[in-house]
């Protein structure tokens, strides 16, 4: 619709007005100093990692990049999980370096091997008076939160036997593996596949008892060969395939992580409500995609990584995100709701899972996790093929994989009925949308009142006539 | 700068009347030949053209060309304050926001001053190509308005049938139907009341009556009318202005199916 254009004393044009307002709204009294360039970050170390602990670059074993590890000559390796808020709920950290407070964790000072400005954590020690005089009390903008958690280096080592086991196996057909002495392996690691390095790694094996800490897990997943006074490893994928299953049935004998336990396990085994029409079945044919991503691939985990390693691969000089809790964090909160929405309906489904599905579901989830976090893809879909190859698992999975069937058949079957009954359904609106839809016929009401004013009682009136049969005038005339 | 001075204000007023019915909002395009209007109804089936050339107005001068988007109710309302007798001058500058109007009375040393905001109209332009018309018929213009008025009595549209007998509107309504027809016609001691008819082919066709009453408001503007007839195109009803300036009028003919 047309506008009026003048500016002067206008009171229905917008322009001026805002004009007016951002005029007096650039001139703040306070001005705020400028960004740092190395924002200070919050990590959790644990308490037993010993002062000589270092934050190093390493190769991730799913992603073959460098992420950083947190390396404890004396106690092994730890990774970095980082926990953030969601993008729509942003949050700060105000960090108050004051020396009173630093006695809430007896973590020692623990300066970075690469670069130093990335030694503030949660906790800091008086004869870091250089560091408050920088920081003082600081905010930032990223509130994020580095969890150091433990990993087994078993990972760690694992690109490097399973690259060179990759290669042979490609170049000459079921070739024999070689067997290759530690040195070999760690060689290859550090040269890290195709571009990539693992910068820190020389350095780390030199420190303390990684080295052997390192072989020691390397063992357990090759078989070895006594070359005199040498061990010589190669990569045995069932040895590797028992520990990732140990690994897995560890993780998931108490309940797994809530987030985890809702989404993989209790959506994946809930079978719909066929007896009660209302709400229920909403979250049926949701639930039946989600069953098929972690059925088949567990797809969804490994989206979540792949953001993860976005971020950590955009900014490099943050520390290590592993796994972005976060995310699945978030996602998972809207489902849990949803759940509980659907719980108030819920009479009673058609099936239930037995305790033992459950713990089958679960064993499986952990193992999809383990293999979708921690293992290189290509690596991951072999051991994957031979997880469907032996039997005794298949016997094992037999009562899951027979329960999973049934409830896709009864979701299939409330799918079909929802869609049949669905026309009887209306859509309750709730107040936002009812106070957005009144504001737009207030906007429309307030233009037509305008749009009248303008338009005298001949233009009305002509409005009226009947124009059928009658060309528009653009069709006899070209536009210029 | 544009700057325009009417003789009287009532040439503009009268102008003004006769298309505010018919569209809301129009450009008035400025440039050094004069002023120039082109809009269409909301329908898009009638379409209004104006020339108010430079020679009408003394003095008359535009710099630059200029759009002024207006308001045609707002003008009206501006415009009758006006006398008909008032000198009218137009300012606008090149970039306006609004068109100052002053009336100065030659009479009392009056003068009023107005400013009207102007609006940014999208509006686009239409080519219209100078066509030979199969029938074009020349006629006093309250002849033209009685006709239609009457007709629309009977009935929402009218057949115009050019003939070499003549010229015959024709409605066909619910009551009854009716017809009025024009034969040439010359009278030397007063030739506004001559009706020409010059014809090439015989035409037909169909238009709405409420449109072409709505034409008719031009009808103070002039004393003749000239009433321009080719099959399949759109009507043409032409009210002449001061010189060789005119007002023109489109209109759609009325194709198929005829209540």
């Amino acid at each position: 619709m047309a506008r009026t254009r003048s500016k002067g004393g206008a009171t229905t044009t917008t322009k001026s007005a805002s004009k007016s307002q951002s005029s007096a709204g650039t001139e703040s009294r306070y001005t705020l100093p400028d960004e740092s360039p190395n924002p200070p970050k919050i990590f959790i170390l644990p308490r037993k990692a010993t002062p000589e602990a270092r934050v190093v670059s390493l190769l991730n074993p799913r992603y073959g990049k460098p992420t950083r590890y947190l390396v404890c000559p004396s106690t092994g390796v730890y990774e970095f999980t980082r926990i953030a808020a969601p993008k729509s709920t942003p949050r700060s950290w105000l960090i108050e370096h004051s020396t009173s407070s630093s006695t809430t964790t007896s973590n020692s000072e623990l300066p970075s091997a690469s670069q130093s400005e990335e030694k503030d954590k949660e906790t800091t020690t008086t004869e870091k008076g250089q560091d408050e005089d920088e920081f003082g009390a600081y905010i930032t903008k990223g509130a994020e939160l580095f969890v150091a958690t433990p990993v087994d280096p078993v990972f760690l080592v694992l690109p490097a036997l399973s690259s060179s086991s990759a290669e042979e196996g490609g170049a000459s057909n079921k070739k024999k593996k070689l067997f290759l002495s530690s040195d070999d392996h760690f060689d290859n690691l550090a040269r890290g596949g195709q571009d990539a390095l693992s910068p820190h790694l020389g350095e780390v094996l030199r420190w303390g008892n990684i080295r052997a800490l390192f072989e020691s897990r390397m063992a357990v997943v090759c078989d070895t060969v006594d070359a005199g006074d040498e061990s010589m490893y190669r990569l045995s994928e069932e040895k590797l395939l028992a520990v990732l299953l140990d690994k897995a049935r560890s993780m998931s004998t108490t309940s797994l992580p809530p987030s985890m336990e809702e989404k993989f396990v209790a959506k994946a085994l809930e079978a719909p409500v066929l007896s009660v029409k209302r709400e229920t079945p909403a979250a049926a044919p949701q639930a039946s995609t989600e069953t098929l991503a972690s059925q088949s691939a567990v797809s969804t985990p490994k989206v979540e990584n792949s953001e993860s390693q976005s971020s950590v691969s955009s900014a490099d000089t943050t520390s290590t995100t592993v796994s972005d809790a976060s995310t699945a964090a978030t996602s998972v909160a809207a489902a849990e709701e949803e759940a509980a929405n659907s719980e108030a309906f819920e009479l009673k489904p058609a099936i239930v899972a037995s305790p033992e599905v459950i713990s089958l579901q679960r064993l499986r989830t952990a193992l999809s996790f383990i293999l979708s976090s921690y293992v290189a893809p290509a690596q991951a879909a072999r051991l994957r093929e031979q997880l469907g190859a032996r039997a005794e698992l298949q016997a094992e999975f037999g009562p899951l994989d027979d329960y999973l069937g049934r409830v896709a058949a009864l979701r299939q079957e409330a799918v079909a009925a929802r869609s049949m009954a669905d026309y009887s359904r209306k859509r309750v609106l709730d107040d936002e949308e009812l106070a957005e839809r009144a504001e737009k016929k207030r906007r429309k009401d307030e233009d037509d009142k305008r749009k009248k004013a303008g338009l005298s009682r001949g233009v009305k009136t002509l409005g009226k006539v009947n124009t059928s049969g009658m060309k528009k005038m653009s069709d006899f005339f070209k536009k210029k | 700068m544009l700057e325009a001075r009417l003789d009287k204000a009532n040439d503009l007023k009268k102008v003004v009347d006769a298309i505010k019915d018919l569209v809301q909002d129009c450009n008035f395009d400025c440039n050094d030949s004069g002023l120039a209007l082109q809009a269409m109804d909301n329908s898009h089936v009638a379409l209004v053209s104006m020339m108010y050339k430079a020679e009408a107005f003394s003095p008359y001068r535009c710099d630059r060309n200029i759009a002024l988007g207006v308001n045609l109710v707002s003008l009206t309302k501006v415009l009758r304050a006006a006398q008909n007798d008032d000198v009218l001058t137009l300012k606008a500058e090149d970039a306006p926001d609004s068109l100052n109007l002053v009336f100065e009375s030659s009479a009392s040393d009056r003068v009023s001053e107005y400013d009207l905001k102007l609006m940014d109209i999208d509006q686009e332009h239409l080519g219209i190509p100078e066509t030979e018309y199969a029938a074009t018929i020349t006629m006093p213009s309250g002849e033209f308005r009685r006709i239609c008025t009457d007709l629309m009595a009977m009935s929402e549209s009218v057949t115009i049938e050019a003939s070499k007998d003549g010229v015959k509107f024709a409605a066909n309504g619910d009551i009854g139907n009716g017809s009025v027809t024009l034969r040439s016609h010359q009278e030397v001691d007063k030739e506004e009341n001559n009706i020409d008819i010059e014809l090439t082919e015989p035409v037909s066709l169909t238009f709405s009556l409420k449109y072409l009453v709505n034409f008719c408001k031009a009808q103070p503007l002039s004393t003749r009318v000239k009433i321009c007839l080719s099959n399949e195109v759109p009507l043409l009803v032409e009210y002449g202005l001061a010189g060789t300036s005119y007002l023109r009028f489109y209109l759609a003919p009325k194709i198929g199916d005829e209540e």
